[in-house]
């Protein structure tokens, strides 16, 4: 349980995070989304005491990072995949992790079994790739068996079967009834990983709510329909919230009624109807609705 | 699946595994001995204080009568002090520098443990490396010396000026530590280390030729880290024990400046 009440940290005159109150709560994987400078990276900081909140307070497991007494076995974190000594293997870097909790090299072991690092484990943690060095980074994570997962970008450089494994990793940790928080800019990936997300723009909470409730929200619904009769059943449908758009395709694409109620309607007049698909948004269309105003370094659109 | 959600709910209470400082100091052990640098750094001394040495014994034959044959295993000492320094130095820039020091701390987030078991750590190592060292030279120059060797009888001329030498050494690397900690740049740390250990002596040598109404630069300059060390070292010397507060006062000034810094410091 990651609880952060009211934080906010200043650099200087630059406000990173302003006012920030969120809950992460065990049994879920919770999705920390929200573009480059949002202030994700640095509330993950303030939750394992790297940097101290200006103002506000954020507590794991019920105490501030800074009280625990085993903070490898509470929280297990992933912030970078640059946090190694280059110099060292990923073997002793995990070996001089554990010491500092008494955890045994066994366990050692087995975490660069589970991350797949064997190959590589006395290889010096700077010669690594991107993947490699994420792999670590969550080999030392999972080190202490921590009841809380803090991953930023842990997907970033892995290739598609990494992907496949953090997925299936962080679902079955959140399955034990671990708190698990993520964070991504990959939104398809996100969309099959996280059942809760929190979504920041520039510093503040823009959403907190279950990946169904956040998608309906801010994207709107529409149903594809194929018909012969186009014409006639556009006038049948009609009604103050209803819109229809015709790209031209023989698709048309209704808004604002829903897909049984269109059959019901094509059934009375007498409409035959080729095809009815209920098209749900997504997750990036909802985020990209969500964060519109609030994208710190903004692209141009190529004309 | 209510049978797993109970499991890591019972963590707090029941896992072995906890921090303490002992623990923190196995730690930074494995991480100072899992280095190179840190490999190569005493290698360096080694060599440098054994061949230094045979050489101070094999020209100390030559000189006017009176030259204590342990001054030969303490002078290189001027040498080795930088590497002592700089091995002190990216003991922890080098964390600074790859990202590590995030790791470091969330894994042990009281800061002045870090510090302390680091500090700790680099002690032993330069102790140890030096005593070994400092026997091996003393074995070493052995025979060159045998007209008038080291007289053990006298702890003056002896085990005094020796152990002084490993409490300079621990001090240097010290030195270099707490730059880095409050630098955290290896660059900046060892620029620094070398200012304070190597050009101000220089610097303040400059003004023994200057006038009474200068002197007290001079004076001042007793009481930097190398002069501390060579009046600590001095066989049969008056002020041992200034030397030695000279050597003991500099890190742990530095030290205490770093965990002031550090312990509100973004990391």
């Amino acid at each position: 349980m990651i609880v952060a009440e009211n934080v906010t940290k200043r650099y200087g005159s630059k406000t990173a995070v302003d006012g920030v109150s969120f809950t992460v709560r065990p049994g879920t994987v919770t999705g920390f989304l929200g573009p480059n400078g949002a202030g994700k990276s640095t509330t993950m900081r303030m939750i394992v005491g790297l940097d101290a909140p200006t103002s506000g307070r954020v507590e794991v497991n019920g105490s501030q990072y800074g009280q625990l007494r085993s903070p490898l076995t509470e929280v297990g974190v992933l912030l970078d995949a640059k946090a190694v000594h280059t110099g060292r293997s990923a073997r002793d870097h995990l070996r001089a992790m554990a010491a500092t909790h008494g955890i045994p090299n066994r366990r050692v072991d087995e975490v660069i079994a589970l991350t797949g690092l064997d190959a590589v484990a006395r290889k010096r943690a700077g010669k690594f790739s991107l993947g490699m060095g994420q792999r670590l980074g969550i080999a030392a994570a999972l080190l202490g068996d921590p009841r809380t997962l803090i991953l930023d970008e842990p997907v970033n450089g892995l290739d598609p079967e990494g992907v496949r494994w953090v997925r299936d990793l962080v679902r079955h940790l959140a399955a034990e009834g671990r708190t698990v928080l993520l964070s991504s800019h990959l939104m398809s990936e996100m969309s099959q990983t996280a059942d809760h997300l929190i979504v920041l723009g520039r510093g503040r909470v823009l959403a907190d709510a279950s990946l169904t409730d956040l998608v309906h929200a801010w994207t709107t619904s529409t149903v594809a329909v194929r018909t012969p009769q186009a014409s006639d059943l556009v006038a049948a449908i009609a009604g103050p919230d209803v819109t229809v758009a015709d790209p031209g395709d023989g698709t048309l694409l209704v808004t604002g009624i829903s897909a049984p109620a269109i059959g019901d309607i094509a059934r009375d007049h007498d409409i035959a109807l080729h095809e009815l698909t209920p098209r749900t948004g997504s997750l990036e269309e909802a985020y990209m609705a969500l964060t519109e105003q609030s994208v710190e370094y903004k692209t141009k659109d190529i004309a | 699946m209510t049978a797993q959600l109970t499991a890591p709910t019972a963590g707090t209470t029941s896992s072995p595994y906890r921090l303490s400082f002992a623990r923190v100091v196995r730690s930074e052990f494995i991480k100072l001995l899992t280095l190179r640098s840190t490999w190569w750094s005493l290698g360096i001394t080694a060599v440098l204080t054994i061949g230094i040495a045979l050489m101070i014994a094999g020209a100390s034959r030559g000189f006017e009568g009176g030259y204590p044959a342990v001054m030969a295993i303490v002078s290189p000492m001027q040498f080795t002090m930088l590497v002592a320094g700089i091995l002190g130095a990216i003991a922890i820039t080098g964390e600074y520098s790859t990202g590590m020091i995030r790791s470091t701390f969330a894994a042990v987030p009281s800061r002045g443990t870090v510090l302390l078991a680091k500090a700790l750590v680099v002690a032993v190592v330069l102790a140890v490396t030096t005593l070994l060292t400092s026997v091996i030279a003393v074995a070493a120059t052995a025979p060159i010396v045998s007209d008038s060797p080291i007289d053990w009888a006298d702890a003056a001329q002896s085990t005094i000026p020796l152990l002084m030498s490993i409490l300079a050494m621990v001090t240097f690397a010290f030195i270099g530590l707490g730059f880095g900690f409050l630098i955290r740049n290896g660059a900046g740390a060892i620029a620094a280390t070398v200012g304070l250990l190597f050009v101000l002596p220089i610097v303040f040598n400059m003004f023994v030729m200057a006038g009474d109404g200068w002197q007290w630069i001079v004076e001042a300059g007793k009481y930097l880290p190398m002069s501390g060390a060579q009046v600590a070292t001095a066989p049969g010397g008056d002020d041992v024990l200034r030397g030695a507060l000279t050597l003991v006062a500099w890190p742990a000034a530095l030290l205490v400046g770093a965990w002031g810094v550090l312990r509100t410091r973004d990391a």
